[in-house]
Protein backbone atom coordinates (compact mmCIF):
# COMPACT_ATOMS: atom_id res chain seq x y z
CA UNK A 1 0.00 0.00 0.00
CA UNK A 2 3.05 2.17 -0.38
CA UNK A 3 1.68 4.36 -3.13
CA UNK A 4 -1.97 4.48 -2.18
CA UNK A 5 -1.69 5.12 1.50
CA UNK A 6 1.46 4.55 3.51
CA UNK A 7 1.01 3.81 7.18
CA UNK A 8 1.81 6.88 9.24
CA UNK A 9 2.08 4.74 12.34
CA UNK A 10 4.59 2.26 10.95
CA UNK A 11 6.29 3.52 7.80
CA UNK A 12 6.69 7.04 9.22
CA UNK A 13 6.99 6.14 12.90
CA UNK A 14 10.48 7.68 13.16
CA UNK A 15 9.07 11.11 12.47
CA UNK A 16 7.81 13.20 15.35
CA UNK A 17 5.37 14.94 13.06
CA UNK A 18 4.28 14.51 9.48
CA UNK A 19 2.40 16.85 7.20
CA UNK A 20 -0.08 15.11 4.95
CA UNK A 21 -0.70 17.02 1.72
CA UNK A 22 -3.76 15.99 -0.29
CA UNK A 23 -4.68 17.18 -3.76
CA UNK A 24 -8.36 18.02 -3.22
CA UNK A 25 -9.27 19.80 -6.43
CA UNK A 26 -7.75 20.46 -9.82
CA UNK A 27 -8.77 22.38 -12.88
CA UNK A 28 -6.97 22.32 -16.17
CA UNK A 29 -4.34 19.76 -17.03
CA UNK A 30 -3.50 18.39 -13.60
CA UNK A 31 -0.93 15.64 -13.82
CA UNK A 32 -2.40 13.58 -10.98
CA UNK A 33 -5.87 12.64 -9.89
CA UNK A 34 -7.45 14.31 -6.88
CA UNK A 35 -6.62 12.30 -3.81
CA UNK A 36 -2.90 12.22 -4.64
CA UNK A 37 -0.87 12.61 -1.46
CA UNK A 38 2.52 13.68 -0.33
CA UNK A 39 3.97 13.14 3.13
CA UNK A 40 6.51 15.57 4.47
CA UNK A 41 8.32 14.46 7.62
CA UNK A 42 9.82 16.67 10.29
CA UNK A 43 13.19 15.20 9.34
CA UNK A 44 12.75 16.44 5.78
CA UNK A 45 11.71 13.05 4.42
CA UNK A 46 9.37 13.07 1.41
CA UNK A 47 7.01 10.30 0.31
CA UNK A 48 4.70 10.59 -2.70
CA UNK A 49 3.73 13.78 -4.46
CA UNK A 50 0.63 15.80 -5.29
CA UNK A 51 1.84 16.44 -8.83
CA UNK A 52 4.31 14.65 -11.05
CA UNK A 53 6.98 17.13 -10.03
CA UNK A 54 8.06 20.64 -10.67
CA UNK A 55 7.15 23.76 -8.85
CA UNK A 56 3.85 22.76 -7.23
CA UNK A 57 5.35 20.08 -5.03
CA UNK A 58 8.14 22.50 -4.09
CA UNK A 59 5.62 25.07 -2.91
CA UNK A 60 3.69 22.43 -0.95
CA UNK A 61 6.88 21.25 0.74
CA UNK A 62 7.74 24.80 1.72
CA UNK A 63 4.32 25.31 3.27
CA UNK A 64 4.47 21.89 4.93
CA UNK A 65 7.81 22.67 6.54
CA UNK A 66 6.25 25.75 8.14
CA UNK A 67 3.24 23.71 9.31
CA UNK A 68 5.49 21.15 11.03
CA UNK A 69 6.40 23.92 13.46
CA UNK A 70 3.09 25.71 13.80
CA UNK A 71 0.72 22.73 13.59
CA UNK A 72 -2.84 22.85 12.25
CA UNK A 73 -3.98 22.71 8.67
CA UNK A 74 -4.08 24.96 5.63
CA UNK A 75 -5.70 24.93 2.20
CA UNK A 76 -3.30 26.01 -0.53
CA UNK A 77 -4.56 27.27 -3.88
CA UNK A 78 -1.80 27.09 -6.44
CA UNK A 79 -1.90 28.33 -10.01
CA UNK A 80 -0.16 26.16 -12.57
CA UNK A 81 0.38 29.18 -14.83
CA UNK A 82 3.66 30.79 -14.03
CA UNK A 83 4.92 33.62 -16.14
CA UNK A 84 8.20 32.08 -17.10
CA UNK A 85 6.65 28.80 -18.22
CA UNK A 86 3.94 30.73 -20.05
CA UNK A 87 6.62 32.68 -21.90
CA UNK A 88 8.31 29.57 -23.29
CA UNK A 89 5.08 27.68 -23.88
CA UNK A 90 5.56 24.96 -21.27
CA UNK A 91 2.78 25.75 -18.87
CA UNK A 92 0.24 23.14 -17.81
CA UNK A 93 -2.48 25.66 -17.10
CA UNK A 94 -5.08 25.48 -14.37
CA UNK A 95 -5.28 25.61 -10.60
CA UNK A 96 -4.91 23.04 -7.88
CA UNK A 97 -5.99 23.05 -4.27
CA UNK A 98 -3.89 21.15 -1.79
CA UNK A 99 -4.87 20.63 1.82
CA UNK A 100 -1.97 20.26 4.22
CA UNK A 101 -2.52 18.89 7.73
CA UNK A 102 -0.06 18.10 10.47
CA UNK A 103 -0.26 14.70 12.15
CA UNK A 104 1.43 13.71 15.40
CA UNK A 105 2.68 10.23 14.62
CA UNK A 106 3.34 9.39 18.27
CA UNK A 107 -0.21 10.29 19.36
CA UNK A 108 -2.78 7.60 18.52
CA UNK A 109 -5.61 10.04 19.24
CA UNK A 110 -4.40 12.46 16.57
CA UNK A 111 -7.40 12.74 14.23
CA UNK A 112 -5.33 12.79 11.01
CA UNK A 113 -3.37 9.74 12.09
CA UNK A 114 -6.51 7.89 13.23
CA UNK A 115 -8.47 8.46 10.02
CA UNK A 116 -5.45 7.45 7.96
CA UNK A 117 -4.89 4.21 9.80
CA UNK A 118 -8.61 3.38 9.69
CA UNK A 119 -8.67 3.81 5.91
CA UNK A 120 -5.51 1.77 5.56
CA UNK A 121 -7.01 -1.08 7.58
CA UNK A 122 -10.08 -1.06 5.31
CA UNK A 123 -7.92 -1.25 2.18
CA UNK A 124 -5.84 -4.07 3.62
CA UNK A 125 -9.05 -5.94 4.36
CA UNK A 126 -10.00 -5.59 0.68
CA UNK A 127 -12.72 -3.04 1.40
CA UNK A 128 -13.44 0.34 -0.16
CA UNK A 129 -12.02 3.03 2.11
CA UNK A 130 -13.24 6.56 2.58
CA UNK A 131 -10.99 9.27 3.88
CA UNK A 132 -12.91 12.50 4.43
CA UNK A 133 -11.05 15.75 5.01
CA UNK A 134 -12.74 19.02 5.97
CA UNK A 135 -11.32 21.86 3.93
CA UNK A 136 -12.11 24.50 6.53
CA UNK A 137 -14.36 26.55 4.29
CA UNK A 138 -17.49 24.45 4.68
CA UNK A 139 -16.49 21.95 2.02
CA UNK A 140 -15.42 18.37 2.73
CA UNK A 141 -13.29 16.36 0.34
CA UNK A 142 -14.00 12.64 0.53
CA UNK A 143 -11.36 10.42 -0.99
CA UNK A 144 -12.97 7.11 -1.90
CA UNK A 145 -10.28 4.51 -2.51
CA UNK A 146 -10.82 1.15 -4.14
CA UNK A 147 -8.91 -1.72 -2.57
CA UNK A 148 -5.71 -2.69 -4.32
CA UNK A 149 -5.76 -5.01 -7.30
CA UNK A 150 -5.20 -8.64 -6.37
CA UNK A 151 -3.27 -10.66 -8.92
CA UNK A 152 -4.14 -14.35 -8.96
CA UNK A 153 -1.07 -15.74 -10.69
CA UNK A 154 -1.55 -19.33 -11.84
CA UNK A 155 1.77 -21.02 -12.54
CA UNK A 156 4.77 -20.48 -10.29
CA UNK A 157 7.34 -20.26 -13.06
CA UNK A 158 9.95 -17.67 -13.80
CA UNK A 159 7.60 -15.05 -15.24
CA UNK A 160 5.59 -15.21 -12.03
CA UNK A 161 8.69 -14.46 -9.95
CA UNK A 162 9.19 -11.20 -11.84
CA UNK A 163 5.50 -10.29 -11.64
CA UNK A 164 5.54 -10.57 -7.85
CA UNK A 165 8.63 -8.35 -7.63
CA UNK A 166 7.24 -5.62 -9.87
CA UNK A 167 3.70 -5.76 -8.49
CA UNK A 168 4.87 -4.63 -5.06
CA UNK A 169 5.75 -1.20 -6.38
CA UNK A 170 2.39 -0.98 -8.11
CA UNK A 171 0.48 -1.56 -4.87
CA UNK A 172 -0.88 -4.86 -6.12
CA UNK A 173 -1.39 -7.89 -3.91
CA UNK A 174 -0.04 -11.12 -5.36
CA UNK A 175 -1.26 -14.67 -4.84
CA UNK A 176 0.89 -17.32 -6.51
CA UNK A 177 -0.95 -20.55 -7.21
CA UNK A 178 0.41 -23.89 -8.38
CA UNK A 179 -0.10 -27.59 -7.85
CA UNK A 180 3.63 -28.11 -7.41
CA UNK A 181 5.12 -27.41 -4.02
CA UNK A 182 8.63 -27.39 -5.46
CA UNK A 183 7.73 -24.35 -7.52
CA UNK A 184 5.54 -22.28 -5.25
CA UNK A 185 8.11 -21.77 -2.51
CA UNK A 186 8.88 -18.76 -0.36
CA UNK A 187 12.48 -18.95 -1.48
CA UNK A 188 11.43 -18.42 -5.09
CA UNK A 189 8.75 -15.87 -4.22
CA UNK A 190 9.97 -13.71 -1.34
CA UNK A 191 7.72 -10.83 -2.46
CA UNK A 192 4.45 -12.71 -2.93
CA UNK A 193 1.69 -11.85 -0.48
CA UNK A 194 0.39 -15.42 -0.57
CA UNK A 195 1.60 -18.76 -1.88
CA UNK A 196 -1.03 -21.44 -2.44
CA UNK A 197 -0.34 -25.04 -3.39
CA UNK A 198 -3.29 -27.18 -4.38
CA UNK A 199 -5.79 -27.56 -7.18
CA UNK A 200 -5.53 -24.20 -8.97
CA UNK A 201 -9.14 -24.11 -10.19
CA UNK A 202 -10.43 -24.58 -6.64
CA UNK A 203 -8.02 -22.04 -5.21
CA UNK A 204 -8.96 -19.28 -7.68
CA UNK A 205 -12.65 -19.97 -7.09
CA UNK A 206 -12.12 -19.24 -3.41
CA UNK A 207 -11.08 -15.62 -4.00
CA UNK A 208 -13.47 -12.71 -4.50
CA UNK A 209 -13.98 -12.29 -8.24
CA UNK A 210 -14.50 -8.57 -8.75
CA UNK A 211 -13.15 -5.67 -10.76
CA UNK A 212 -10.12 -5.49 -8.47
CA UNK A 213 -9.13 -9.07 -9.23
CA UNK A 214 -6.82 -9.88 -12.13
CA UNK A 215 -6.26 -13.50 -13.11
CA UNK A 216 -2.93 -14.11 -14.82
CA UNK A 217 -2.44 -17.57 -16.26
CA UNK A 218 1.25 -18.13 -16.85
CA UNK A 219 1.47 -21.90 -16.31
CA UNK A 220 1.44 -22.43 -20.07
CA UNK A 221 -0.16 -25.82 -19.42
CA UNK A 222 -3.69 -26.74 -20.41
CA UNK A 223 -4.05 -28.88 -17.31
CA UNK A 224 -4.36 -25.67 -15.31
CA UNK A 225 -5.62 -23.30 -17.99
CA UNK A 226 -8.81 -25.20 -18.85
CA UNK A 227 -10.07 -25.77 -15.30
CA UNK A 228 -9.07 -22.28 -14.14
CA UNK A 229 -10.84 -20.69 -17.12
CA UNK A 230 -13.92 -22.82 -16.42
CA UNK A 231 -13.88 -21.40 -12.90
CA UNK A 232 -13.39 -17.77 -13.97
CA UNK A 233 -14.99 -17.19 -17.36
CA UNK A 234 -18.39 -16.51 -15.84
CA UNK A 235 -17.01 -14.59 -12.90
CA UNK A 236 -16.61 -10.85 -12.49
CA UNK A 237 -12.80 -10.72 -12.51
CA UNK A 238 -11.59 -7.44 -13.95
CA UNK A 239 -8.81 -8.96 -16.01
CA UNK A 240 -8.26 -12.43 -17.42
CA UNK A 241 -5.14 -13.17 -19.44
CA UNK A 242 -3.37 -16.34 -20.54
CA UNK A 243 0.19 -16.84 -21.69
CA UNK A 244 0.42 -18.33 -25.15
CA UNK A 245 0.25 -17.62 -28.85
CA UNK A 246 -2.90 -16.61 -30.72
CA UNK A 247 -3.06 -20.13 -32.15
CA UNK A 248 -2.83 -21.75 -28.75
CA UNK A 249 -5.40 -19.32 -27.35
CA UNK A 250 -7.76 -20.19 -30.19
CA UNK A 251 -7.35 -23.91 -29.46
CA UNK A 252 -8.15 -23.42 -25.78
CA UNK A 253 -11.19 -21.29 -26.66
CA UNK A 254 -12.38 -23.98 -29.07
CA UNK A 255 -12.25 -26.65 -26.37
CA UNK A 256 -14.21 -24.43 -24.00
CA UNK A 257 -16.69 -23.46 -26.69
CA UNK A 258 -17.51 -27.15 -27.06
CA UNK A 259 -18.35 -27.16 -23.36
CA UNK A 260 -20.93 -24.43 -23.80
CA UNK A 261 -19.05 -21.21 -23.15
CA UNK A 262 -20.21 -18.36 -25.36
CA UNK A 263 -18.09 -16.26 -27.72
CA UNK A 264 -18.59 -13.26 -25.44
CA UNK A 265 -17.37 -15.19 -22.42
CA UNK A 266 -14.37 -16.56 -24.30
CA UNK A 267 -13.51 -13.13 -25.69
CA UNK A 268 -12.63 -12.06 -22.15
CA UNK A 269 -9.46 -14.17 -22.23
CA UNK A 270 -6.55 -12.03 -23.35
CA UNK A 271 -4.21 -14.19 -25.41
CA UNK A 272 -1.42 -13.40 -26.07
CA UNK A 273 -1.30 -11.90 -22.60
CA UNK A 274 0.21 -8.45 -22.04
CA UNK A 275 0.89 -5.39 -24.15
CA UNK A 276 3.15 -6.02 -27.11
CA UNK A 277 6.38 -4.42 -25.94
CA UNK A 278 8.50 -6.70 -28.08
CA UNK A 279 10.47 -8.33 -25.26
CA UNK A 280 10.65 -12.09 -24.76
CA UNK A 281 12.71 -12.40 -21.59
CA UNK A 282 10.71 -13.41 -18.48
CA UNK A 283 11.10 -9.99 -16.86
CA UNK A 284 10.03 -8.29 -20.08
CA UNK A 285 6.96 -10.50 -20.36
CA UNK A 286 6.14 -9.77 -16.71
CA UNK A 287 6.38 -6.05 -17.43
CA UNK A 288 4.09 -6.32 -20.46
CA UNK A 289 1.50 -8.24 -18.40
CA UNK A 290 1.52 -5.70 -15.59
CA UNK A 291 1.34 -2.87 -18.13
CA UNK A 292 -1.82 -4.41 -19.55
CA UNK A 293 -3.34 -4.89 -16.09
CA UNK A 294 -2.66 -1.22 -15.30
CA UNK A 295 -4.15 -0.13 -18.64
CA UNK A 296 -7.32 -2.18 -18.10
CA UNK A 297 -7.63 -0.96 -14.53
CA UNK A 298 -7.33 2.62 -15.79
CA UNK A 299 -10.08 2.09 -18.33
CA UNK A 300 -7.87 2.17 -21.43
CA UNK A 301 -9.00 0.20 -24.47
CA UNK A 302 -6.16 -2.22 -25.10
CA UNK B 1 -1.99 -45.74 -31.33
CA UNK B 2 -4.98 -44.22 -33.05
CA UNK B 3 -7.42 -46.18 -30.90
CA UNK B 4 -5.50 -45.25 -27.75
CA UNK B 5 -5.63 -41.58 -28.69
CA UNK B 6 -9.32 -41.79 -29.45
CA UNK B 7 -10.35 -43.20 -26.08
CA UNK B 8 -8.12 -40.75 -24.22
CA UNK B 9 -9.44 -37.78 -26.18
CA UNK B 10 -13.03 -38.91 -25.78
CA UNK B 11 -12.73 -39.20 -21.99
CA UNK B 12 -10.69 -36.01 -21.73
CA UNK B 13 -13.20 -33.94 -23.65
CA UNK B 14 -16.26 -35.60 -22.17
CA UNK B 15 -15.13 -36.99 -18.84
CA UNK B 16 -17.58 -39.16 -16.95
CA UNK B 17 -18.18 -38.55 -13.26
CA UNK B 18 -16.37 -35.23 -13.06
CA UNK B 19 -17.23 -32.94 -10.18
CA UNK B 20 -17.78 -33.37 -6.46
CA UNK B 21 -20.76 -34.96 -4.75
CA UNK B 22 -22.01 -34.24 -1.28
CA UNK B 23 -22.82 -37.65 0.20
CA UNK B 24 -19.44 -39.31 -0.36
CA UNK B 25 -18.14 -41.33 2.57
CA UNK B 26 -14.63 -41.79 1.28
CA UNK B 27 -12.17 -39.50 -0.46
CA UNK B 28 -8.52 -39.08 -1.25
CA UNK B 29 -6.29 -36.59 -2.99
CA UNK B 30 -3.24 -37.26 -5.06
CA UNK B 31 -0.63 -35.11 -6.74
CA UNK B 32 2.31 -35.41 -9.03
CA UNK B 33 4.39 -32.61 -7.65
CA UNK B 34 6.74 -32.54 -10.62
CA UNK B 35 4.30 -32.15 -13.47
CA UNK B 36 1.53 -30.61 -11.36
CA UNK B 37 -1.31 -33.10 -11.90
CA UNK B 38 -3.77 -32.87 -9.02
CA UNK B 39 -6.77 -35.14 -8.45
CA UNK B 40 -9.38 -35.78 -5.78
CA UNK B 41 -11.53 -38.91 -5.87
CA UNK B 42 -14.71 -39.29 -3.83
CA UNK B 43 -16.64 -42.51 -3.36
CA UNK B 44 -19.82 -43.69 -1.72
CA UNK B 45 -19.52 -47.22 -0.39
CA UNK B 46 -22.67 -48.91 0.92
CA UNK B 47 -22.84 -52.49 2.19
CA UNK B 48 -19.27 -52.96 0.98
CA UNK B 49 -20.24 -51.98 -2.56
CA UNK B 50 -19.00 -48.90 -4.39
CA UNK B 51 -22.25 -47.14 -5.24
CA UNK B 52 -20.80 -43.94 -6.63
CA UNK B 53 -17.37 -42.60 -7.58
CA UNK B 54 -16.52 -39.14 -8.87
CA UNK B 55 -13.38 -37.09 -9.35
CA UNK B 56 -12.16 -33.52 -9.59
CA UNK B 57 -8.85 -32.83 -11.29
CA UNK B 58 -6.58 -30.17 -12.67
CA UNK B 59 -4.59 -32.63 -14.69
CA UNK B 60 -3.45 -33.75 -18.13
CA UNK B 61 -5.63 -35.55 -20.68
CA UNK B 62 -4.22 -38.97 -19.82
CA UNK B 63 -4.84 -38.54 -16.10
CA UNK B 64 -8.38 -37.26 -16.66
CA UNK B 65 -9.18 -40.06 -19.11
CA UNK B 66 -7.89 -42.66 -16.65
CA UNK B 67 -9.91 -41.12 -13.82
CA UNK B 68 -13.01 -41.05 -16.01
CA UNK B 69 -12.66 -44.72 -16.95
CA UNK B 70 -11.81 -45.80 -13.42
CA UNK B 71 -14.74 -44.04 -11.77
CA UNK B 72 -17.04 -45.62 -14.35
CA UNK B 73 -15.47 -49.06 -14.00
CA UNK B 74 -15.50 -49.20 -10.24
CA UNK B 75 -19.21 -48.54 -9.81
CA UNK B 76 -21.22 -51.45 -8.36
CA UNK B 77 -18.15 -53.47 -7.55
CA UNK B 78 -17.72 -54.84 -4.07
CA UNK B 79 -14.92 -53.12 -2.23
CA UNK B 80 -12.45 -56.01 -2.39
CA UNK B 81 -13.04 -56.35 -6.11
CA UNK B 82 -12.74 -52.60 -6.63
CA UNK B 83 -9.41 -52.57 -4.87
CA UNK B 84 -8.17 -55.17 -7.35
CA UNK B 85 -8.59 -52.81 -10.30
CA UNK B 86 -5.01 -52.39 -11.46
CA UNK B 87 -2.83 -51.16 -14.26
CA UNK B 88 -3.72 -54.22 -16.34
CA UNK B 89 -7.41 -53.28 -16.17
CA UNK B 90 -6.54 -49.69 -16.90
CA UNK B 91 -4.33 -50.63 -19.84
CA UNK B 92 -7.25 -52.49 -21.38
CA UNK B 93 -9.63 -49.61 -20.70
CA UNK B 94 -7.21 -47.12 -22.25
CA UNK B 95 -6.59 -49.53 -25.12
CA UNK B 96 -2.86 -49.33 -24.68
CA UNK B 97 0.02 -48.45 -22.43
CA UNK B 98 0.74 -44.94 -21.32
CA UNK B 99 3.48 -43.39 -23.43
CA UNK B 100 7.00 -43.81 -22.08
CA UNK B 101 7.60 -41.42 -19.20
CA UNK B 102 3.88 -40.83 -18.68
CA UNK B 103 3.10 -43.89 -16.55
CA UNK B 104 2.52 -41.75 -13.47
CA UNK B 105 -0.30 -39.95 -15.30
CA UNK B 106 -2.41 -43.13 -15.13
CA UNK B 107 -1.16 -44.61 -11.86
CA UNK B 108 -1.98 -41.38 -9.98
CA UNK B 109 -5.78 -41.67 -10.43
CA UNK B 110 -5.60 -45.44 -9.81
CA UNK B 111 -3.76 -45.04 -6.51
CA UNK B 112 -6.00 -42.17 -5.47
CA UNK B 113 -9.12 -44.21 -6.20
CA UNK B 114 -7.79 -47.09 -4.10
CA UNK B 115 -7.10 -44.76 -1.18
CA UNK B 116 -10.56 -43.20 -1.46
CA UNK B 117 -12.22 -46.64 -1.39
CA UNK B 118 -10.05 -47.78 1.49
CA UNK B 119 -11.01 -44.66 3.46
CA UNK B 120 -14.77 -45.13 3.02
CA UNK B 121 -16.70 -46.09 6.14
CA UNK B 122 -18.91 -48.42 4.11
CA UNK B 123 -21.97 -48.24 6.40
Amino acid sequence: MKQLLPSLASELRDEQAVVVATLVSATGASSKKVGARMYVGASGRLIGGVTIGGCVDARVIEAADALIESGGRKLLAISLDDDEAMEIGLTCGGTVEVLIERARVDDPSDPVLASHERALAQLEAGEVAELPVALGDGRTFVDRMAPPTTLLIVGAGEIATFITRMARDLDMRTVVIDGRDRYATRERFPHADELRVGMPSEIVAGYPANAQTAAILVAHDYKYELPVLRALLRSDVGYLGMLGSKKRGAAVRELLKDEGFTEAELARVRTPIGLDLGGKAPAEVALSILAEVVAVRSGKRV
Amino acid sequence: MTAFRAVVLEHFRRPRNRGPFADANGDAEGANTLCGDRIRVQVLVRDETVVEARFTADACALCIAAASLLTDGVRNRVRSDALRLDHVWLRAALEGDAPAGRERCVTLPLETLHRAIASASGD
